[in-house]
């Protein structure tokens, strides 16, 4: 009877945990790096203990240092995101529909995906310099490539029954890219747009540790020169923090997108 | 039953006007790994507006693709296929056509795969949502308007794809095994389903089938198809009005069916139905 009466309003969402139990590695791995700083092995300013990793970035956060970073580099992975997804979508799709483009462009692309996007930072450098648009270029190719993966499979996986029904129906061209095409491509696209997304951010990042003057990465890499250690775990909290809660949002919108395929 | 038929709204009202199909010689091959394969040869029929003819044969035999060539999805065929004189070369809204799996959009609602079909006619678009409901009425779904095909049951989402053929009142419908992945319950039901929608509407009906049952319960004749290459082997009549009953009457019909489907090739039944073959 108690154990009925207990389970029963957990059961609209019989497997979700609580939040609490996602927590828990968290708050073990600071207590444990804490423990680790008390322990006096290493010195202090080698291992920074969390709280005065949680001291700095309070601090960033009051002089407004960490908001502009954050913006600097929210900045730029949403225009390179947003270059770059569109470009993949374009090119993913045409060469889906196309068989001569697939023929002439599909090899040379799925070769190029193979080499790590950080491989292009020296040639970028080389040609943007070290300003905006080179970090603009990283995370429009971070991103473009999934994306473009992921509209030509979805295009492709299109199946041809439903094509079959929009001819038996002469279904027009508006429609048919519309109410059939679009929405049978979506889920497939919008998994693409967050393996995407999370690639971009990861990737600008590593180019700003690299070259830049301002923004998340290079927060970091100064503070690594000045031998703020604390302020290199700062940078990669909030990276951390940012990356997770933007795959989050982006399984949300995916969750959506792909509701007719789970139902 | 004939008046609770005749009492009921017609969607479209007698639609009948036309729906004359004509086959002649027709015949058509496959490339199967290099080597062209016969898949249909020398078929000929002839069907009459708003008649119901079933098709029945061994898989194999062709009939599926006979139906696609009919409703214009594969136009490479030899011979010629004409609706009310007009000959056969694409699709056209004058040949619905419902499948096996009954192909809905899963991100649509049964409402809106309706209306899809409605799209690329001249229906004003304020007439558009009557017809849905009038079609929908007629397989008996309202109710479930705003349901997802997945929401409903297999029965259901077939009588939903029988709405949406029907709802540009096609004057040849062809129907490809539409009842051939429900149980045998809903089966039935959905059968004397087709049979009242069929009387109720009067269009043209073209039924593939492996259930020979089936095919005379709702066919005027039936037609026997033999595989390799795909033939008409034997056209039955079924000289019994609608609506049918599954009585007796049909039993001796179904056994000779039967025995033809599963003569031999080349036994003695065979060549009884086939004197062009006496010569082997």
């Amino acid at each position: 009877m108690a154990s009925t009466a207990l389970r029963a309003p957990a059961a609209p969402a019989p497997r979700r945990q609580s939040p609490l139990a996602s927590l828990l590695a968290p708050v073990v791995l600071l207590a444990l790096w804490q423990l680790l700083c008390l322990s006096g092995v290493f010195p202090p300013q080698v291992l920074v203990p969390p709280s005065e990793v949680g001291r700095t970035l309070s601090q960033l956060a009051e002089t407004g240092e960490l908001q502009r970073h954050v913006g600097e580099s929210m900045a730029r992975l949403a225009l390179g995101f947003t270059i770059g997804a569109l470009a993949g979508l374009a090119f993913g799709a045409a060469i889906a529909l196309s068989r001569l483009a697939e023929a002439a462009l599909a090899p040379f692309f799925f070769a190029v995906w193979q080499v790590p996007v950080i491989a292009f930072v020296p040639m970028l450098v080389i040609f943007l310099g070290i300003d905006e648009q080179f970090k603009v270029a990283i995370v429009v190719l971070a991103a473009f490539f999934p994306v473009a993966l992921a509209a030509f499979d979805g295009v492709r996986g299109v199946p041809g029954a439903w094509l079959e029904v929009a001819r038996v129906y002469r279904t027009r061209l508006p429609d048919l890219v519309l109410r059939i095409l679009v929405p049978a491509t979506l889920p497939a696209v919008v998994t693409g747009l967050r393996v995407a997304l999370t690639r971009a951010w990861v990737v600008l990042i590593a180019a700003e540790l690299l070259a830049a003057d301002s923004g998340i990465g290079q927060m970091m890499e100064m503070g690594r020169q000045m031998f703020r250690i604390d302020v290199v775990l700062a940078g990669v909290v909030v990276s951390g923090v940012i990356g997770f809660l933007l795959d989050r949002g982006a399984k949300a919108v995916e969750r959506r997108a792909s509701r007719w395929r789970t139902a | 039953m004939i008046h609770e038929v005749l009492a009921r709204p017609v969607p479209g009202g007698a639609a009948a006007a036309g729906g004359a199909l004509a086959i002649r010689d027709l015949h058509k091959s496959f490339t199967i790994g290099g080597a062209p394969r016969t898949v249909l040869e020398g078929i000929n029929l002839d069907i009459r507006p708003g008649e119901f003819v079933s098709i029945v044969g061994a898989s194999g035999c062709g009939k599926s693709t006979l139906l696609r060539l009919i409703v214009g999805l594969d136009d490479d065929y030899r011979g010629e296929i004409r609706l009310d004189g007009e000959r056969v070369s694409t699709t056209s809204l004058d040949r619905g056509i419902v499948f096996q799996d009954h192909r809905l959009f899963p991100w649509m609602t049964l409402a809106q795969n309706i209306e899809l079909a409605l799209r690329n006619t001249d229906v004003p678009a304020a007439r558009r949502a009557q017809i849905v409901a009038e079609h929908i009425a007629l397989v008996n779904l309202t109710g479930f308007e705003q349901a997802y095909p997945h929401q409903l049951s297999g029965g259901m989402a077939q009588r939903a794809a029988i709405a949406r053929a029907l709802v540009t009142e096609p004057k040849l419908l062809l129907l490809d095994e539409p009842l051939g992945a429900l149980d045998a319950l809903t089966r039935v039901r959905v059968q004397t389903e087709l049979q009242r929608i069929w009387m109720a509407q009067r269009s043209t009906m073209l039924m593939v089938t492996h259930d020979v049952e089936e095919a005379l319960y709702l066919g005027d004749r039936v037609v026997v198809m033999a595989p390799e290459p795909g033939r008409i082997r034997r056209i039955v009549e079924v000289d019994l009005p609608h609506p049918r009953d599954r009585a007796a009457l049909l039993h001796r019909l179904k056994d000779e069916i039967l025995a033809e489907l599963t003569a031999a090739p080349g036994g003695p039944s065979n060549l009884v139905h086939l004197p062009g073959r006496e010569a082997r």
